[in-house]
């Protein structure tokens, strides 16, 4: 490890620009002649547009277009696409409906997009949407993803509004466990809904190029590529070779800038029919309608217990709610990114699970930080705990006596655990918490009128979604690659360009770190490049914690040719044999002599070429890669939270937070705790704040920042944060993946803190003070027999 | 259009603008000064913050014609000759920024929180005046620590 | 999800006469808080145009009024439905009442439904419950007026 190398804690590259000023998000971009867009949005839930009247709108100062659902069918501008296929249990595939860029005939929730102004101000803009006026024949709507089917049918494709009725697992030998075992816990799970809310709120600069009838998309994306992609495949706006993305630096994505959303491709189609750059920047509250949702899934769930306290079988039946449309990865995230990990960290011998995915009136569902595994974790660890309380064993001790112990582990849901050592990230935790003397603080507590508690979390994840062909028997529209290329100037420095995207990670510095490591050279004089189609071929982008195991593999692999190109300009240099060329710190020696070339020697003469023929080597140093894991990666960890509630008022207070992680290697332990931290933070958030609530019409009545309960500092503690290590063997890295790990374990540390403390097993998400408190009136005043 | 005339930055800068022109929009637009960022639009994540005669205030939320004639600091007039002002350099040491998009805002904020309370910030207080700043990425941790440093060093810095 | 609200105004008026100014445009047009125009297309049919604000969003509704279930003298339905373009839209309506009193007067008592969509949903559903009292308040307090315009000096 050299002091900038794999496993330093170098302060990143990144930050100068950012603690400056100096970032160019895309709202800081503008492109010359640049005009506005404006989008009208429905007010309401589920409605006919009976007329559009644009004239008033159209004829306003300024105004430049006024385009509806009617010009974008004129100019057969192609609808918007799930991509992932989900078949139902009877073998019919997932009912995908139309979804146009901009509403064509009814809408379908409030936000749904039905007009776009195009002017010279913003404000013009503003002023001209209030001019064009809608006809609509309201219908009822249904926003309750539990009273989706009996409600109003909201695609023509969709009886009973069910997208699919989807299982994993083999329900009759699940059921003969259920009938034999000791002990069921059972549970009725609402996971809330939650608005990702990154602090840059999405925005979009589309530009058409006449004299070569080309596009360029400066966008908010976290997949630069896929959006390319989906805009030409399937919306039709370009051919892919004449549509530039650009993803310059991106604030914060957490699952809700992967999807390819309306209003860049209006931007980009407006821009061709004005013959101007437009720009779209979206506001805070309009964010709260127009960005996917996260979570929202209504769940009955049971696990059996045999006399010692082993699981011996899982139930599980979950209603997902994918909102109006389905977005872009929507149908995965309740399936094959949840289900597949209700095994946990548990030798579970039968698991069954049900999942119904329905329409509703409400704005699209799709990833949000961990996707589908925060879910399933919230299942598999509530009932644990609950479990354990049921049948009076320590928690961690009925933790302990159903941790998987040997891998390779085959679940019986797809995954193939690959490495891991659960025993030991709990061990550590429970020390790091001071778990023996929880009853003394309790007894403290007390003493003073608190009610103290303690949750645990020992979650799994799995990362990396890949390899492609595992993936694409499930469903994938796509490959789950990465793609990277090396490139060595003549002076020795490297250029680093990469597929996957950077919005917070950091991987301006931990990329540079593997290179740098690697090559011996300063990390000063690496750059990474990464979010433009036109310099960067093909990529996947980042999300589903997989830039480090796929995307810097994909670096790994490139950097191996790289160093084998090298080795065949430093033998000609050198005047000896390839073979008896060493790579060393930075220096090629043939070995046995004192005889070295400096990396940047070697570099120089790759391109001068004035030591080999052309026929004996290609001049250049160049390298790519395409890197496809043989797995997916298990991080996994045990979380501990420990909560001081209020009896008077319910109000939660996090004491004490403790998390030991098992990333794998860690290229940068500085960057991957702050990763926790984060994730941390979005749980805590689900579990005690956050809540998009929609009333019975499908109005959104937590639209603003001023409803919507995002955490604050005061609303958070310090965390302990330690990790173990368990090489991964799936990719030539050993590392696993950080970035949702928080996100994953949280929720069901804080409930079951939560839990613990009042006595009360039925408190819901978010656990607001008014929730616990009736917990808590609930336990004092049993009721009474009718 | 009224005329409005400020120093920003240590320039004197004078503009027509509409008169509902806010003061974020005056920046960004008209000065072309992008650090200073919109988060929301009900003054809720302090991303916007900037100095307005050494206070904080919320760019969003202000006028461009009411601080007509004030000194107003941006994020990009922190740093003085070429050196990093000593709160930007502990959120880097300390790592409290992921995507740098509430960067601007948590530090002016930060500021002028030593300003008004002290060089020696306890994380309580650091945690309670945050409260008009939010962070999606990083769960404040790190933020915390940064500002604590931070304001240790701005009484290092100030001796020195 | 609707909010409804219920109150009660004593009028000293007889009761033909309350319902007189029910049924009178003028009246109603000067009763409707924020209203600028009400034009008569039927007896029970009226076109118009009202400004309000409900917490943060300040919106001109332009929309439909109707009279409905008439009962003369015993009492109506007014309802109202109106577009406030981007902030929304809200629609509602109260059955009225009118008793005969005891001083010679009339208690009006009323039943309020109301509901908001859009941007007036997302940014004013903490606020809505007490502007649709006030806006309530204020209608059946103006009408109160203009029945007993005696009060009024």
């Amino acid at each position: 490890m050299t002091g900038t190398g794999i496993g330093a804690a170098v302060r990143r590259k990144e930050d100068l620009r950012f603690i400056t000023g100096r970032g160019h998000y895309t709202d800081d971009i503008s492109r010359p002649g640049q005009a506005y867009a404006c989008f009208l949005r429905s007010p309401h839930a589920h409605a006919r547009i009976r007329s559009i009247d644009t004239s008033a709108a159209a004829n306003l100062p300024g105004v430049l277009a006024v385009l509806t659902g009617a010009e974008l069918q004129a100019d057969k501008i192609g609808n918007l696409i799930c991509g992932w296929m989900i078949h139902s249990k009877d073998g019919s595939p997932m009912k995908m409906a139309p979804h146009p860029a901009l509403a064509v005939g009814k809408v379908c929730y409030v936000g749904d997009p039905v007009a776009v102004v195009v002017a010279e101000t913003l404000p013009q803009a503003k002023d001209a949407a209030e001019k064009i006026v809608v006809d609509y024949e309201v219908l009822p709507a249904v926003a309750d993803p539990a009273k989706a089917k009996e409600g109003p049918q909201i695609h023509e494709v969709a009886p009973r509004n069910t997208i699919y009725e989807w299982a994993l697992g083999d329900k009759a030998a699940t059921d003969a466990a259920f009938a034999s075992a000791r002990h069921v816990t059972r549970l009725d799970i609402v996971n809330n809904r939650l608005a990702p809310n990154a602090l840059e709120p999405r925005a979009a600069i589309g530009e058409y190029d006449a004299g070569s009838d080309s596009f360029t998309l400066w966008n908010t994306t976290q997949n630069p590529h896929v959006a390319r992609l989906v805009i030409s495949a399937f919306v039709g706006l370009a051919p892919e070779h004449k549509l530039r993305v650009i993803a310059p630096d991106v604030g914060g994505g957490f699952g809700s800038k992967i999807f390819i959303y309306p209003e860049e491709v209006v931007a980009l189609w407006a821009s061709k029919r004005v013959g101007r750059p437009v720009k779209w920047t979206c506001d805070r509250s309009e964010a709260f309608l127009a960005d996917a949702h996260g979570r929202d899934h209504v769940t009955h769930a049971e696990m059996a217990f045999d006399d010692k306290g082993k699981i011996v079988g899982l139930r599980v039946h979950t209603i997902a709610n994918l909102g109006a449309y389905m977005s872009t990865f929507s149908s995965s995230i309740p399936t094959y990114l949840y289900a597949t990990l209700l095994s946990g960290q548990y030798a579970i011998p039968h698991i069954y699970c049900e999942v119904d995915a329905v329409y509703t009136n409400t704005v699209p569902v799709d990833a949000y930080r961990g996707a589908g595994r925060p879910e399933a974790t919230f299942v598999v660890e509530r009932l644990v705990e609950v479990g354990a309380r049921e049948l009076g064993i320590d928690p961690p001790e009925l933790r302990r006596r159903n941790f998987i112990k040997s891998f390779p582990h085959q679940t019986p849901v797809i995954m193939t655990y690959d490495a891991g050592d659960y025993e030991a990230s709990l061990r550590k935790a429970l020390e790091i918490a001071d778990y023996k003397n929880f009853p003394k603080r309790k007894r403290e507590s007390a003493r003073r009128g608190k009610l103290r508690g303690i949750g645990f979390s020992t979650y799994i994840e799995a990362c990396g979604i890949a390899p492609s062909q595992a993936v694409g028997s499930l469903g994938a529209g796509v490959g789950l690659w990465e793609s990277a290329e090396v490139r060595v100037n003549p002076t020795g420095s490297v250029e680093v360009l990469t597929g996957s995207h950077s919005h917070g990670q950091g991987h301006e510095t931990t990329f540079a770190q593997l290179v740098s490591d690697r090559l011996g050279i300063p990390i000063e004089n690496v750059s990474v490049i990464h979010g433009d189609t036109d310099k960067v071929q093909f990529g996947m982008g980042t999300y589903g914690s997989r830039s480090g195991a796929v995307g810097m593999s994909a670096i790994a692999k490139a950097l191996d040719k790289v160093e084998a190109k090298a080795k065949k300009v430093a033998s000609h240099l050198l005047e000896a044999a390839e073979g008896d060329i060493e790579f060393k710190d930075g220096k090629f020696i043939v070995s046995g002599t004192d005889k070295s070339a400096t990396w940047a020697d070697v570099a120089l003469h790759a391109y001068i070429a004035h030591k080999f023929s052309g026929q004996e080597l290609e001049p250049g140093l160049k390298e790519g890669a395409f890197y496809d894991p043989t797995n997916f990666t298990f991080p996994a960890g045990c979380h501990i939270c420990e909560v001081e509630v209020d009896p008077d008022t319910g109000e939660v207070t996090i004491v004490g937070w403790t998390a030991v992680d098992d990333f794998g290697v860690v290229i940068n332990p500085m960057i991957v705790e702050g990763q926790v931290h984060g994730g941390i933070a979005q749980g805590v958030g689900q579990a005690l704040l956050e809540h998009a609530v929609y009333n019975s019409d499908g109005q959104l009545v937590t639209g603003s920042l001023m409803d919507y309960a995002m955490p604050r500092a005061g609303n958070l503690p310090s965390y302990k944060v330690d990790m173990t290590v368990t090489r991964c063997p799936s990719n030539p890295l050993g590392v696993k993946g950080c970035g949702e790990a928080g996100a994953i374990a949280a929720p069901a540390a804080v409930i079951n803190a939560v839990t613990d403390a009042v006595g009360v097993e039925d408190i819901p998400m978010p656990a607001t003070p008014q929730a616990v408190w009736s917990a808590i009136r609930s336990r004092a005043q049993p009721r009474q027999a009718a | 259009m009224p005329t409005v005339s400020m120093t920003v930055n240590g320039k004197p800068v004078s503009a027509e603008v509409e008169p509902r022109t806010l003061l974020v929009q005056f920046l960004r637009e008209h000065l072309r000064l992008t650090g200073t960022h919109v988060g929301c639009d009900t003054s809720q994540c302090g991303a916007c913050v900037v100095h307005v005669d050494g206070v904080a205030m919320k760019s969003c939320t202000t006028f461009a014609w009411q601080v007509e004639g004030c000194h107003v600091t941006t994020i990009e007039g922190l740093a003085k000759d070429g050196k990093l002002h000593p709160m930007q350099e502990a959120f880097r040491e300390h790592h409290g920024l992921q995507c740098g998009f509430c960067t601007p805002g948590m530090i002016m904020a930060a500021v002028e929180m030593v300003y008004r309370k002290g060089h020696d910030l306890d994380e309580k207080t650091i945690r309670e005046e945050l409260d008009g700043n939010l962070c999606r990425c990083t769960g404040y941790h790190n933020i915390v620590k940064a500002i604590h440093a931070g304001a240790r060093a701005m009484r290092d810095s100030a001796g020195a | 999800m609707a909010m409804t609200m219920n109150g009660e105004v004593r009028l000293q008026a007889p009761r033909e006469e309350v319902w007189t100014k029910l049924n009178d445009p003028e009246v109603l047009k000067s009763c409707i808080p924020g209203c600028e125009s009400l034009d008569k297309k039927s007896d029970t049919e009226f076109e118009a145009v009202a400004t309000n604000k409900i917490g943060p969003v300040k919106a001109r509704f332009k929309g439909r009024v109707t009279l409905s279930d008439l009962d003369p003298p015993n009492g109506y339905k007014i309802s109202g439905q109106g577009d406030g373009g981007v902030a929304g839209f809200a629609k509602g309506g109260a059955t009225v009442t009118l008793t005969p009193a005891e001083d010679g007067g009339t208690v009006l008592s009323y039943a309020v439904e109301a509901q908001i969509g859009g941007k007036l949903a997302q940014l004013g559903q903490r606020l809505v419950n007490g502007a649709a009292k006030k806006l309530a308040d204020q209608f059946f307090e103006k009408f109160a007026a203009a029945v007993n315009p005696k009060e009024q000096a």
